[in-house]
């Protein structure tokens, strides 16, 4: 305020100083003139000034025509509105409460769109022409691509500046004695010459960086925040080794301070080239040629010129000629490009699905506030339709009575706005909240930026409904006969009914979109119970989860393994601990799910069968653990080592599928270059999602096929609560080695939660969403009637005289309510079902394996959920209706009739 | 001085626009006196109250407004007609002439009737 202040001085302090140098030339001249008449100076000037008529009246006159009538009135007009709205301190808080709620909510979810889908990826230059890589397996899933994929497109790609790949990696920084664990990304040495990010400090990877040799790029990018956090942002740090995963490590620069990696709201700290596995965490060097070693996501830069259907076309043919050129690990995977915002990688791939609905609903909470707010403005314009007519009977013009309304309106909606505004960016960080436990929780970057335009887009949609509500009834009066006006004692003009009519289709609408908005929120909710009581097949309760970075110990294989052995034992004595086993993937789990290429002995597969089988990689203690029962045959032992013939245990889907009506114990299948014989056969249960079918899946033990790229998952079943084991494992992984650190420790019936996540926060927020629509359609029909109530107390006063039960009158109020509720149902069911077809076609893909699933379980035709949506509804508004109706029927017609 | 007339409301503007016009470019003081003179020295005028009327005329983009050099050497605000202000000047001056006709039929005996 003060500012704005100064600045209107200082442009009145140039205006005055320019009229004074007018105003002294005019008298100037004037002196001239009275001298050459033959006056002496002083009278001259003496008659000059008279002339003009005193030089500070006419600066003050100036001044006015200059500055004043359009300031002052606004003035005025800003002070009489903060007194109405003080006046009515209730209406004013709802109308103000309201628009921030719609404005907070609104501008929240396209927050959230815009960093996830509209522009995922910051600090890289140019992003229209990035694309990400989407290889696709037979079978049409997302797949990953693996080193020398990433050769074959970068030295064949003629449509592309270049191509560059990458994987999010944990890596732990420090020495034996104190490490933290930071999230980083292995990235293709070209990784920041194809985002075009731009280093803040030292410099990003060198071309002579950019090769395949393995083992020789000891360097390190950090990021701002890293930088930050841990230099203290000095520029010393730039060319100091940093000791990562027990190895030095050069940093040679620090990336773009906007730049956060390159997947959309995450937050990676490192860049490490990609070819420094062998030496950070022991990977072997023939795993970077493999092209079974499927573990990089690859992102492209398009040449200018070139469209992405061009560039699309062109990978897609490379990607075929690769396929056919090794068809035995590629066969019928073919790639596509598509645009950043549709990776389906990364939590992206989980968020992209029930953001879109929640756009949807935010756009009827919008609307629903819209109505609200215009409700309200047009109940109060209409109430002092009296006092209009009367300044304008006391010489107002019209112009005059409009801008006082206009600014009114504006200062109310503007006293909103400024509140939704502030609320947006507290919300927006409220997505870390919505991501499921374990890492992706701490990858989830904080920096969403609330988006300007589409905060001042919001804010304009609210602001000009309430102005356009607030204004019509105010350009109505002023049309009108004054004297009529007046003469009408402001209770029952003809105009106000119109106006009620309009008021009534509002709250008409906002029911109606409320009951979407519920039954939204009824439909979600009951596919989420749906899936939720799916039995997963294992049993995840009293069973703590825990991810062991043992690769960033420096360990090589045979030390993990040892470590594995040592902890079990140590565990086993431990009091409270039922059972320990390791594994690689976790089920219903978020880290991707891999799969192996099989032969099956006597199979014979058909010509274009995908022979890519899901698997794991368990210990001995792995089944039980999770109570999964084997129906035949036997389980792995601590016998199944590394010197022991290989095994495999299968599933009931893989046994009937590829061994239909025989038993397929004691049969070989093919695998990893060697033969396993199968000896067990374990019962179906859920890998991916929950409401996946059986699919053929294998488990192979732990010490014969275990790898240096693959996890380690900890299991640790316990009679009581799971979090209570923690401090167990903690000590007991430290009493094995003082340097290995539990992380990321949470029972395991949370973390598969992890795979209801799309359907929970759909189903979470959507119930938000619909109890904010259903307070403000109450709200709405609130007003209404306790205004028309208001309006009418003198004709319900005339009939209570004339023999009217209060009965009657509340009867009368309420079905006048319930008119105008049962209308907006009826427009709101048909709205529903309409919108409920369309919603059960999103899907969203879970980051596992980029395949999708169905955000809505069966369509939208419940007609439960509709019925208990309506019948809520219509308790929420006979509840609304009631309060004034008592109001009525308490009327006193003595009272009523003798006051007017 | 008690025989001169006071400038009726409403007719400086008319009265500047239509100076403006005959004599081109003028600064506030050139104006005054000249308005004075065209009057034949009947006309009270109060010199201050023309710079308001300058700037209401300027807002309303019936004239602008630029610094200059007077005939004596001294700088001043010259003001101009824009093209809107040409077309003011006939149409006041139109309103004008048909208000003074109108009023005059009122003041002159009846021949006609």
């Amino acid at each position: 305020m003060r500012a704005i202040r100064a600045i209107w001085m200082r442009l009145r302090r140039a205006l005055d100083s320019e009229f004074d140098a007018e105003l002294k030339s005019h008298i100037a001249m004037d002196v001239e003139n009275g001298i050459q008449r033959g006056l002496d100076e002083q009278e001259a000037r003496r008659q000059a000034l008279i002339r003009l008529g005193g030089a500070e009246q006419v600066r003050q006159a100036y001044r006015e025509r200059a500055t004043l009538p359009w300031l002052l009135d606004l003035q005025r007009d800003l002070r009489f509105a903060l007194r109405t709205m003080a006046r009515n301190p209730g209406m004013t808080a709802v109308v103000i409460l309201t628009m921030a709620i719609g404005i907070a909510t609104t501008a929240t979810v396209f927050t959230w769109i815009d960093a996830v889908m509209l522009q995922p990826l910051s600090g890289v230059a140019d992003p229209s022409h990035l694309a990400s890589v989407a290889t696709m397996a037979a079978g049409g899933e997302f797949i990953t691509n693996s080193y020398p994929d990433y050769i074959d497109f970068r030295d064949n790609l003629k449509l592309f500046d270049g191509i560059a790949v990458m994987r999010p990696a944990a890596f732990s920084i420090g020495n034996e004695e104190h490490s933290d664990r930071v999230w980083g990304e292995l990235v293709s040495g070209n990784f920041f010459a194809i985002l075009g990010v731009k280093p803040e400090a030292g410099r990003v990877f060198l071309p002579s960086e950019y090769g395949d040799a393995a083992g020789k790029y000891p360097v390190v990018v950090i990021s701002d925040r890293y930088w930050r956090t841990h230099y203290g942002g000095d520029p010393r740090a730039i060319g100091s080794t940093i000791r990562i995963n027990q190895h030095e490590l050069t940093i040679v620069g620090v990336a773009d301070p906007a730049f956060h990696g390159s997947m959309a709201v995450t937050s990676f700290d490192l860049w490490v080239p990609y070819m420094q596995q062998p030496m950070l965490n022991g990977v072997q060097t023939w795993m970077l040629r493999d092209r079974h070693t499927r573990n990089l996501l690859g992102i492209a830069r398009v040449k200018h010129g070139v469209t992405m259907a061009q560039a699309g076309q062109e990978l897609k043919a490379l990607a075929d000629r690769m396929a056919l050129a090794h068809p035995d690990v590629s066969e019928g995977v073919s790639a596509t490009l598509l645009p950043l915002s549709q990776s389906p990688f990364g939590p992206q791939g989980l968020l992209v699905g029930p953001l879109r609905i929640l756009m949807g609903v935010s756009v009827l909470v919008l609307l629903i506030v819209c109505a609200n707010v215009a409700n309200l403005l047009l109940a109060r314009a209409t109430m002092r339709e009296k006092e209009f007519s009367a300044r304008m009977a006391l010489g107002a013009r019209r112009g005059r009575v409009v801008r006082q309304v206009l600014t009114e309106s504006l200062l109310l909606t503007s006293l909103g706005a400024a509140l939704g505004m502030a609320a947006t960016p507290l919300l927006s960080g409220a997505l870390k909240l919505l991501m499921p436990p374990g890492f992706m929780e701490t990858l989830v970057s904080l920096r969403v930026r609330p988006n300007l335009a589409v905060l001042g887009f919001t804010a304009g949609v609210c602001v000009l409904a309430a102005v356009a509500a607030g204004l019509l009834p105010a350009m109505q009066v002023v049309r009108l006969n004054l004297s009529a006006r007046l003469n009408d004692g402001g209770r029952s003009g003809t105009v106000g009914r119109r106006r009620n009519r309009m008021r009534s289709v509002l709250v008409g609408g906002e029911v109606a979109l409320a009951l979407v908005a519920l039954v939204g929120a009824g439909l979600f909710t009951r596919s989420f119970r749906q899936t939720m009581r799916i039995d997963p097949g294992f049993d995840p309760n009293h069973v703590l989860l825990s991810q062991l970075y043992l690769s960033t110990n420096g360990y090589n294989l045979a030390q993990r393994k040892e470590f594995c052995r040592r902890l079990e034992e140590q565990m086993r004595s431990a009091p409270g601990v039922d059972g320990v086993a390791f594994s690689d993937g976790v089920p219903l789990g978020f880290e991707p799910s891999w799969w192996e290429e099989l032969k099956v002995e006597g199979y014979a597969p058909q010509p274009d069968e995908n022979m890519n089988i899901f698997r794991n990689v368990i210990s001995p203690g792995y089944l039980p653990l999770l109570h999964i029962p084997l129906v035949e045959g036997r389980n792995f032992t601590d016998q199944d080592n590394e010197n022991a013939p290989p095994v495999m245990i299968v599933n009931e889907a893989f046994a009937r599928h590829f061994f239909p009506g025989r038993s397929p114990i004691g049969h070989t299948v093919h695998g990893w270059g060697s033969w396993f014989r199968i000896v067990g056969i374990a019962k179906n249960s859920k890998y991916h999602y929950l409401s996946e079918s059986a699919p053929p899946y294998f488990y192979v033990p732990f010490r014969q096929m275990y790898r240096e790229d693959m996890n380690l998952a900890v299991y640790v079943r316990t009679p009581g609560n799971p979090d209570n084991v923690l401090a167990t494992l903690r000590r007991k992984a430290r009493a094995v080695d003082p340097n290995v650190t539990v992380f990321d420790a949470a029972p395991l019936s949370e973390f598969i939660g992890a795979s209801l996540f799309p359907q929970k926060v759909a189903a979470s927020l959507m119930a938000i969403m619909g109890g904010i629509a259903l307070l403000l359609a109450a709200v709405g029909l609130y007003s209404v009637m306790a205004y028309w109530v208001a309006q009418r107390s003198q004709e319900i006063g005339v009939r209570m005289a004339l023999g009217a039960r209060p009965a009657h009158v509340l009867r009368l109020v309420i079905g006048k309510g319930l008119m105008v509720t049962l209308a907006g149902l009826v427009c709101g069911a048909a709205l529903a079902m309409a919108l409920a077809h369309t919603v059960s076609s999103v899907s969203f893909t879970n980051s596992a394996m980029g395949s999708s699933a169905s955000l809505l379980g069966q369509g939208g035709g419940d007609p439960l959920i509709y019925i208990a949506a309506a019948a809520f509804l219509c308790v929420v508004a006979l509840l609304a209706c009631w309060l004034p109706a008592r109001r009525a029927a308490l009327i006193n017609p003595n009272d009523v009739l003798r006051t007017d | 001085m008690g025989d001169k007339t006071d400038v009726w409301q409403g007719t400086l503007a008319l009265m500047i626009l239509k100076t403006l016009e005959t004599m081109g470019p003028q600064h506030g003081y050139g104006l005054a006196r000249r308005i004075e003179q065209t009057s034949g020295d009947l006309l009270q005028l109060n010199y201050g109250t023309l710079y308001p009327a300058l700037l209401k005329l300027e807002q309303e983009g019936y004239v602008r407004s630029e610094w200059g050099t007077s005939d004596n050497n001294r700088r001043a605000k010259f003001y101009e007609l824009t093209k809107a202000g040409h077309k003011q000047v006939r149409k006041a001056a139109a309103e004008w002439e048909q208000a003074t006709e109108i009023l005059s039929r009122f003041l002159t005996p009846a021949e006609e009737a």
